[in-house]
């Protein structure tokens, strides 16, 4: 009987183990100050180009915020997929580590405070010769709709949604005229588990395809890429499919359909005969139903 | 024995303390809180129930026409009106003519205040008649720090006043019960008015009630259905006449057009929208959804002590109410009223839970949708107090006075010291029991949602924002956002937009279905560097970005 009372002696522990517990968890993590003192450290094993990654991601935002723009470029924070970087950092705290570098040959692991920070390598990072986002300039990139050109701004009124709009439409565009909406640039979507992709947007209208074509391309052993549309506005499979074609010197390497709840979709055209050589490269981009079309993608030539 | 004059007052008193101290302490800390979302448009929909309020005590007749009542109170008609009456009434009293409150909003907000703060009261007095003072104390002040009932007190909303008006009219039909007479049975009545006047989840209580009336006269009750003759308790059918009546008395907007406006106030709320929200790593936006939500959420965010304590009453509860109905009790035993008390305790609680068993139920509330059961939660903790209490006095021998106070002390101390911690993050705070606010972010629990921790950057923004700055407000309302202006809590020369492109400021308030607008900021300001990001206890949970000028950027 005395033991069962001893018992209710674990209700006050459990009520102090509470309170310590709490100021353990609460004081576990990183402050935004210790973020950003941590910079010296980061520069200190970085290299330019090496990808950046915050463990766990919640802790993404104030990474950005320490590290800026320079360390943690839009190109590599909105990345297709990690294949083409050689090197990461992998800034850690709570014992976190980034799923996204598994299988990665850690090259040092060193201690900065609360942080871990690991540098890691790429067992086959890929040889990336020409990624198509990097060049929008009418001289290297035209684009059609139909028979039309479309027309290049690089001080286009900028145009952004909100949670229920489109993904903004950048102020560098080619925009389609008569057509509102209709244009090609570089963007940010969101994909199906809400990662922000970089990618271009380019959507065809009903019964006209869009054209993209590029000049003088350095093509590698194939044209790799990824297509998507915003996740949020489209998961629910309310738009039609696009499909798009590559070519190269009038050869169609490969097609790819886009249904609208595939998510970021990647896809592999092997360049064949035109490895090796500098070409120009169409993506020719085509609604297949009625409804809504959005597609926007990321290729590069590797 | 008679009762000695302090014993006569020291519980109306003691609840009565419990009020004026939770007001005080939310009033004291409702500075750092930025408004939320639904706080915005309750405000608009208050400053036009309240200019017909005016127009009543001008010209009555005028008032009462339909066309001014339509004016008026269709603003926000999908809610009833008692609360938005009362934040009116208060900001028209309290701050217009009494000057009470340099704040409008901390006034409006003072009305949500003063009536959630009931809850501890009738905590309190229930707690107090139905195991003791201590206990009862205890039981309020474990209401009172909970992270998320401490949030949603100092709101100008609804979901804290419900669960305070739920619990007094589950109360006052106890007291009902036991008295018999009318008197009871007639404020039951009018509670269940206020309720029903507050918001729909009153509609729930009623089942609730039956339920319980069946199951405590068990046999009894099937013998007088059979023979047609079932003895319905007089608050029951109070609730079933004075309640309509006191609801559709103050909420003008059902004067006219009753039937097919409160079909819709029903389809409204039967078919409502599903919002997203994030729960283990994935964000639910359509149904099914998640059973288990319920559950977790109140095991991450109710401190675990409250939640030990309520586990141990439980359990003695049931261990009591096996042996009643074994030995069948005397009524006359003091124990006896135990299992019908203990029994509507239950119901209390699973009633507010029972929605949540349906993977049709949207969860974008969080946990404020259900906070009607945490009284009842912390009345059966006042139960395992009480037991833990007695045992450990048991085993204290001669220093068995100073168990109480340092019992009480060990249970309350995490609760406080984790709820003052929280704020103003309510809706960020997790317990330990899931690693606090770093672990819920690491299993994919939701960070914030409602868009009041601009609160939170509003040090930032009237730092660093240029003169006639213009600010993308992302999940604030633009009414909160301009009441936190007129509050002094933001520069009024600030202004609120909708539109990223036309911004100099972005705020972005963490969701991971959000993101997208956090990516849109990224692609127009050309920049994914936030100027300063808003963190509870390292976990990101609100951010602000400033446009690039060119003068800062050569």
């Amino acid at each position: 009987m005395a033991s069962a009372r001893l018992l209710f002696a674990l209700v006050p522990l459990a009520g102090l183990l509470e309170l310590t517990s709490h100021f353990f968890f609460s004081m576990r993590a990183p402050t935004g100050d210790d973020w950003s003192k941590l910079r010296g450290a980061l520069a200190a094993v970085a290299k330019p180009g090496d990808l950046i990654v915050a463990a766990p991601d919640w802790a993404d935002p104030l990474a950005r915020r320490s590290f800026g723009d320079a360390m943690m470029p839009l190109a590599a924070v909105a990345r297709p997929d990690e294949s083409a970087f050689a090197r990461a950092v992998e800034v850690g705290i709570l014992g976190s580590h980034a799923p996204a570098l598994d299988g990665w040959r850690t090259v040092s692991e060193t201690r900065a405070g609360r942080f871990a920070l690991r540098v890691l390598e790429n067992p086959a990072p890929a040889r990336v010769r020409y990624r198509f986002l990097d060049h929008v300039a009418p001289d290297q990139l035209t684009v059609a709709l139909g028979e039309r050109e479309c027309a290049y701004t690089e001080s286009g009124r900028p145009r952004t949604g909100g949670l229920f709009g489109p993904a903004t439409v950048p102020s560098v565009r080619h925009e389609c005229p008569g057509f509102p909406g209709v244009y090609a640039g570089v963007t940010v979507i969101d994909d199906e588990e809400y990662r922000p992709r970089r990618c271009m947007w380019a959507t065809p209208s009903a019964g006209e395809p869009l054209r993209l074509r590029y000049r003088d391309v350095p093509l590698g052993e194939k044209i790799y890429g990824y297509t998507g549309n915003s996740w949020f506005l489209y998961r629910d499979g309310r738009s039609a499919p696009v499909e798009l074609v590559v070519r190269v010197g009038g050869d169609a390497l490969g097609r790819a359909v886009h249904q609208p709840a595939d998510g970021w979709k990647r896809f592999e055209f092997s360049a064949g005969a035109h490895a090796g050589e500098r070409e120009d490269v169409e993506f020719e981009l085509r609604a297949t139903g009625s409804g809504e079309r959005q597609l926007c993608f990321y290729a590069d030539s590797r | 024995m008679k009762p000695t004059r302090w014993e006569r007052y020291a519980d109306p008193l003691l609840a009565l303390a419990l009020w004026a101290g939770y007001v005080a302490l939310l009033l004291a800390t409702s500075r750092h809180l930025g408004y939320a979302r639904d706080e915005g448009f309750y405000f608009d929909a208050a400053r036009s129930y309240e200019a017909w309020f005016r127009v009543l005590a001008e010209n009555p007749s005028e008032a009462l026409r339909r066309a001014t009542i339509d004016r008026y109170w269709s603003v926000n008609h999908e809610h009833p009106a008692l609360m938005k009456s009362l934040f009116a009434l208060s900001h028209r009293f309290l701050y217009e003519k009494l000057h009470w409150f340099r704040a409008e909003g901390t006034s409006m907000r003072f009305a949500g205040m003063a009536v959630s703060s009931l809850a501890l009261s009738f905590t309190y007095l229930w707690g107090r008649r139905a195991v003791g003072r201590v206990a009862g104390l205890v039981a309020a002040l474990l209401l009172a720090f909970m992270p998320r009932t401490f949030y949603n007190a100092h709101l100008e909303c609804f979901d804290m006043p419900v669960a305070a008006l739920w619990l007094v009219t589950t109360y006052l039909y106890w007291r009902s019960l036991a008295s018999g007479g009318w008197r009871w049975a007639i404020a039951t009545g009018v509670a269940y008015g206020l309720l029903l006047d507050t918001k729909h989840n009153s509609w729930l209580l009623p089942i609730a009630l039956v339920l319980h009336l069946v199951a405590t006269r068990g046999r009894l009750f099937l013998r007088e259905l059979r023979a047609g003759r079932v003895a319905v308790p007089k608050a029951l059918v109070a609730m079933a006449t004075i309640g309509p009546l006191v609801f559709y008395a103050g909420w003008p907007w059902i004067w006219h057009d009753t039937g097919k406006r409160l079909a819709e106030y029903v389809a409204f709320h039967l078919g409502h929208e599903y919002y997203n929200m994030e729960f283990l790593g994935r964000t639910y936006w359509k149904p099914p959804m998640p059973r288990g939500y319920a559950w977790l959420m109140t095991l991450g965010t109710v401190p675990g002590i409250t939640l030990l304590l309520f586990a141990v009453g439980l359990v003695a509860s049931l261990f009591h109410a096996r042996r009643a109905l074994r030995e069948r009790l005397e009524p006359a035993r003091d124990d006896a009223a135990r299992l019908p008390t203990d029994a509507l305790w239950l119901v209390g609680l699973l009633g507010a839970y029972a929605p949540w068993l349906s993977t049709g139920t949207p969860i974008f509330g969080g946990t404020k949708h259900w906070l009607t059961a945490y009284p009842f939660l912390c009345l059966f903790a006042a139960r395992g107090f009480e037991l833990a209490r007695e045992r450990l006095g048991e085993l204290a021998g001669r220093r068995r006075a100073l168990v109480t106070p340092a019992l009480a002390a060990s249970v309350l101390a995490s609760p406080v010291v984790i709820t003052l911690h929280s704020h103003p993050w309510g809706l960020s705070a997790y317990t330990p029991l899931v690693g606090g606010a770093p672990g819920a972010a690491s299993l994919g629990l939701n960070r914030t949602f409602w868009g009041y921790t601009t609160g939170s950057l509003a040090s930032t923004l009237n730092r660093d924002a240029p003169p006639g700055a213009v600010v993308y407000v992302h999940d604030t309302a633009l009414q909160s956002f301009f009441v936190m202006q007129r509050d002094g809590q933001l520069r009024r020369d600030l202004r609120g937009t909708l539109d990223i492109a036309a911004s100099d400021f972005a705020l972005y308030h963490h969701e991971p279905h959000m993101g997208r607008v956090d990516y849109q900021i990224w692609v127009d300001y050309g920049t994914v560097r936030p100027l300063a990001v808003g963190a509870y206890d390292g976990v990101p949970v609100v951010w602000l970005y400033e446009r690039p000028r060119p003068e800062s950027h050569p």
